[in-house]
């Protein structure tokens, strides 16, 4: 489908099902996403999470430059396994502008998360 | 609230009646100041000349209370059971809270009516067995008498002419079910089938027509947010598949999500979801960012529609 896209973003590689890649970051603690945060690809979103929040020490990154998109609920799986830490906190770097917006809306004062656009 | 009996744990919801300026500031003014002596958290969320009424009436009182303009926090009145009544009830936890809430001004369209309505409605469920006071002021001189009989169903209590009665009318769910109207399809909409394999594409299509139509910047944001929430909710609650429709009508951009499923919780959408909570937030959403949200829900399926104003 010909579909003019929000200025910036990235459009998924695949216009039907939704992907979501996550791999490692090098040389700093946490994990690249790649594609759409939706509820087809929640759970492995929620798995990338999960594994984010075990190798947790201080600080760690989810860079998310590469990610179209994100709906609530995986904002909110990434709220709650903030605040599931026991220490430091969750740099979020180039998210897509749903994920402040969600925050803002129900977590506006999360010390846990710290976005940088 | 003289006729009354009050415990720590009665929700009280009068409906006020006034005829004029004079009589809506002693009213609101007397209500908030027994507030003030029993040292209770206040709210007034009312019109913006109205809550000018107020606050010059208080005067040095009127410290203390917290005070929004209704036109703009209950712009859609979906949202001012989550966010304007229970944000501040559920802020103050600790005794009795009392508030003034004003939802429907003579300036409320036909459009937005029917969810206005059932807000009031709603509002004793939401609050039945807490220790929380609203008042709701109507203006019997500009409001329509549907308007002012509805009052006396959505009300238990009733003031008029200073004078406080129990309402023999009071019957909130028939508001409800009554104004849960069929609401028929826009002839020139934008229409996409979706079912779960879709769920990107019918997104895509939404933010695609809603820039055609003129939407831009963070409502274009808000708008592919709360249609992936509506499409999502379709798929997992709401048997599987729906259809999208997109179209503006009346300077307002409309998106409209139907399907097979049934709403039967009447506070979906309404409740502000615990901190940690998982769940719950999609519609939530839709309420928040949307300037209006109708709802018709039956056997045959449940339509959401939400507006945005371009």
């Amino acid at each position: 489908m010909d579909v003019p896209h929000v200025e910036g973003r990235p459009v998924p590689a695949v216009s039907g099902r939704a992907v979501l890649e996550v791999s490692p970051l090098s040389g700093r603690s946490g994990i690249r996403a790649r594609g759409e945060i939706s509820a087809v690809t929640r759970p492995s979103w929620e798995e990338a999470l999960s594994r984010l929040a075990r190798q947790h020490t201080g600080v760690s990154y989810l860079e998310l430059a590469d990610v179209a998109f994100v709906d609530v609920a995986g904002v909110t799986a990434l709220a709650v396994t903030a605040m599931g830490l026991g220490e430091g906190r969750v740099v979020v770097e180039h998210p897509p502008p749903q994920l402040p917006r969600v925050l803002e809306m129900f977590w506006p004062h999360l010390s846990q998360i710290e976005v940088t656009p | 609230m003289t006729d009354t009996v009050t415990t720590d744990e009665t929700f009280v919801h009068p409906a006020l009646f006034y005829r004029t300026e004079l009589e809506y500031t002693q009213q609101t003014v007397s209500f908030l100041r027994e507030g003030l002596t029993a040292g209770e958290p206040m709210a007034v969320a009312v019109p913006g000349p109205n809550l000018e009424l107020i606050r010059t009436g208080l005067g040095a009182d009127a410290e203390g209370i917290l005070f929004l303009d209704m036109t703009e926090a209950g712009r859609n009145p979906g949202r001012i059971i989550p966010r304007v009544l229970r944000g501040f009830a559920d802020a103050h936890p600790e005794g009795r809270v009392r508030i003034i809430g004003e939802p429907i001004w003579a300036g409320r369209s036909a459009l937005e009516y029917p969810a206005c309505a059932q807000h009031e409605a709603l509002i004793n469920a939401a609050f039945e067995g807490r220790a929380v006071t609203i008042l709701c002021p109507y203006d019997e001189v500009r409001l329509a008498p549907d308007v002012i009989a509805d009052a006396r169903l959505t009300h238990p209590t009733l003031i008029s002419a200073g004078r406080e009665v129990v309402s023999d009318a009071y019957d909130w769910e028939a508001v409800v079910s009554r104004y849960n109207t069929a609401l028929p399809p826009a002839p020139d909409a934008a229409v996409f089938s979706y079912g779960s394999e879709q769920l990107p594409e019918v997104r895509r299509f939404a933010v695609a027509q809603a820039v055609r139509l003129g939407l831009a910047g963070q409502r274009l944001d808000d708008a592919e947010l709360a249609v992936a929430e509506l499409t999502t909710n379709s798929v997992v609650h709401g048997g599987g598949n729906g259809t999208l429709a997109v179209w503006a009508e009346a300077g307002q951009l409309v998106c409209e999500a139907r399907d097979a499923g049934r709403l039967n919780d009447p506070l979906a959408g309404r409740r502000p979801p615990e901190h940690g909570q998982l769940g719950g937030r999609g519609l939530l959403l839709v309420h928040y960012m949307a300037d209006l949200v109708r709802v018709h829900t039956g056997d045959e399926g449940t339509t959401v529609r939400f507006y945005l104003t371009l």
